[in-house]
């Protein structure tokens, strides 16, 4: 079966494998000054949230750069037969917390450039992701059109943390660029801190795992602001990817968003479709962390509710501690070709069409 | 076939809402715009609310812009309940005009208004 792993983390042991990569200025604020943590933490807002045992698997344990790539060779892709592997970064989307907007878009560059050059020739698997820093669209729009054409990067990656809605016409500069250069616009689940003062309503909550499991609150305020603001009609062939925000909710939103569009049409004069429908032809879900309730039925027919056969995309986010096992994946048999690989083909449209068929 | 019944008199339509009437044990709301009299079954086909009981209104032109264009002015009718609009001379649901409520000829003899039926 041909895999797209939509959400594979290229992490580094220290941040410094970006010095080379900056310059003037903003390379002098990352070499000596404050950061959180020790020489070698990526500059960020924190989150009030602690992990208490860090994010990582506990048997990846990278001493060198280099071990990075090794043992993500022998313990996914080569492990699991992964065909082509979204590379997600990791540290680097947490840019979206900094105050101030051109060190967030050097280190954006700095991290862009790193990847194209170390990680994109490690391996045929590998297509990347261009992290931009979205609380200056016009230097996020900028570095899209940098990096964009680059013949193995496959979307532009945001954290879900946001100081607004992405719906937003604040926004709107990144998507014009995107349109522009053919990418997806995908957001991962991170970046709660800083000025990303809003990652949860009603006020922060607190414990690690309580949070991480209502995190995905935040991705429906963005699905729900995309579809509202009218982003599908002015970039009608535009796809959104969110990444690690759960799943089975995405029905019960979709229909209160059409129940309330059909009482209220007249507030969004633009729209000229449900908004489920808009859904179902740009936004696509990464499986990872995919619910798991006790009767597989109801999650089968949550996802069923969704069109999940055709608005999935498999993810292992491969190597956090809540890892999905392309082994253990719980989707109906008859939509596995499809989830695994087939629907990434519709999204990530410089993948060559013959890999899957190789694959076969 | 449809068979004439007597509403109300004419003078008894207002210009910015229904006039609830019953003709034949049926809930019928009759408005009155610039083309003349129209009437619409009082149900509405959502949850089967007083959909002639709500406002009489405009609203906004569908457009490509971010902009908002006031449109047909006493020409829909919001459901009382949840507010879905209704085009008051086809009785269509103005998202999906699949979902429509039935709408009725009105004629007027004299003073006197009639629903056909």
């Amino acid at each position: 079966m041909f895999i797209v792993d939509c959400d594979c983390h290229n992490y580094w042991c220290s941040a410094t494998v970006l010095e080379p990569y900056m310059e003037g200025l903003f390379k002098d604020m990352f070499v000596r000054g404050e950061r959180t943590g020790p020489r070698g933490a990526f500059p960020h807002g924190h989150r009030p949230w602690f992990h208490p045992e860090g994010f990582a698997r506990h048997d990846v344990n990278p001493v060198e750069e280099d071990d990075n790539y090794l043992i993500m060779k022998e313990k996914h892709l080569d492990k699991y037969n992964i065909d082509v592997a979204i590379l997600t970064g990791d540290e680097p989307i947490e840019a979206s917390t900094l105050a101030n907007p051109y060190y967030a878009n050097a280190l954006c560059k700095a991290y862009n450039d790193y990847m194209i050059d170390y990680w994109l020739p490690k391996d045929d698997r590998f297509w990347g992701s261009i992290v931009v820093a979205p609380q200056d669209p016009h230097l996020a729009a900028a570095e899209i059109r940098r990096v964009g054409s680059h013949p193995r990067i496959v979307q532009v990656l945001v954290s879900h943390g946001a100081a607004r809605p992405y719906g937003d016409p604040f926004y709107h500069p990144i998507y014009e660029a995107c349109a522009e250069m053919g990418l997806p616009f995908a957001m991962h689940l991170g970046g709660q801190g800083g000025i990303n003062a809003n990652p949860i309503g009603a006020g922060p909550s607190t414990f690690f795992w309580e949070t991480h499991a209502i995190l995905p609150q935040t991705a429906m305020t963005h699905m729900a602001s995309l579809i509202a603001h009218g982003v599908f009609e002015k970039w009608p062939s535009l796809k959104v990817v969110i990444i690690e925000c759960g799943v089975a909710w995405v029905p019960s939103v979709l229909w209160r968003l059409d129940a309330n569009y059909k009482a209220l049409r007249k507030e969004t004069p633009w729209l000229k479709r449900l908004p489920s429908e808009y859904f179902k032809d740009h936004i696509r879900m990464s499986t990872q962390p995919l619910e798991q309730p006790e009767n597989i039925q109801h999650l089968w027919a949550t996802l069923e509710a969704m069109d999940g056969e055709n608005t999935l995309m498999f993810a292992s986010d491969y190597p956090h501690w809540d890892y999905d096992d392309v082994t253990k994946l719980h989707v109906p048999p008859a939509w596995r070709e499809k989830i695994f690989g087939l629907n990434a083909l519709d999204v990530y449209t410089r993948l060559p069409r013959q890999a899957a068929q190789a694959a076969e | 076939m449809t068979t004439k019944h007597f509403a109300c008199k004419a003078d008894e339509v207002p210009q910015d809402a229904a006039k609830i009437v019953s003709v034949s044990n049926m809930p019928i709301g009759v408005f009155r715009l610039e083309d003349g009299f129209h009437a619409l079954l009082n149900i509405c086909p959502h949850k089967g609310a007083a959909l002639c009981e709500g406002p009489v209104c405009g609203t906004t032109k569908q457009t490509d812009a971010t902009e908002f264009v006031y449109d047909r002015a006493g020409e829909i009718v919001r459901c009382a309940w949840h507010g879905w609009e209704f085009d008051i001379r086809s009785g269509e649901f103005l998202v999906d005009p699949a979902v429509k409520t039935r709408r009725f000829d009105v004629s007027v003899e004299g003073s006197d208004l009639y629903v056909h039926i």
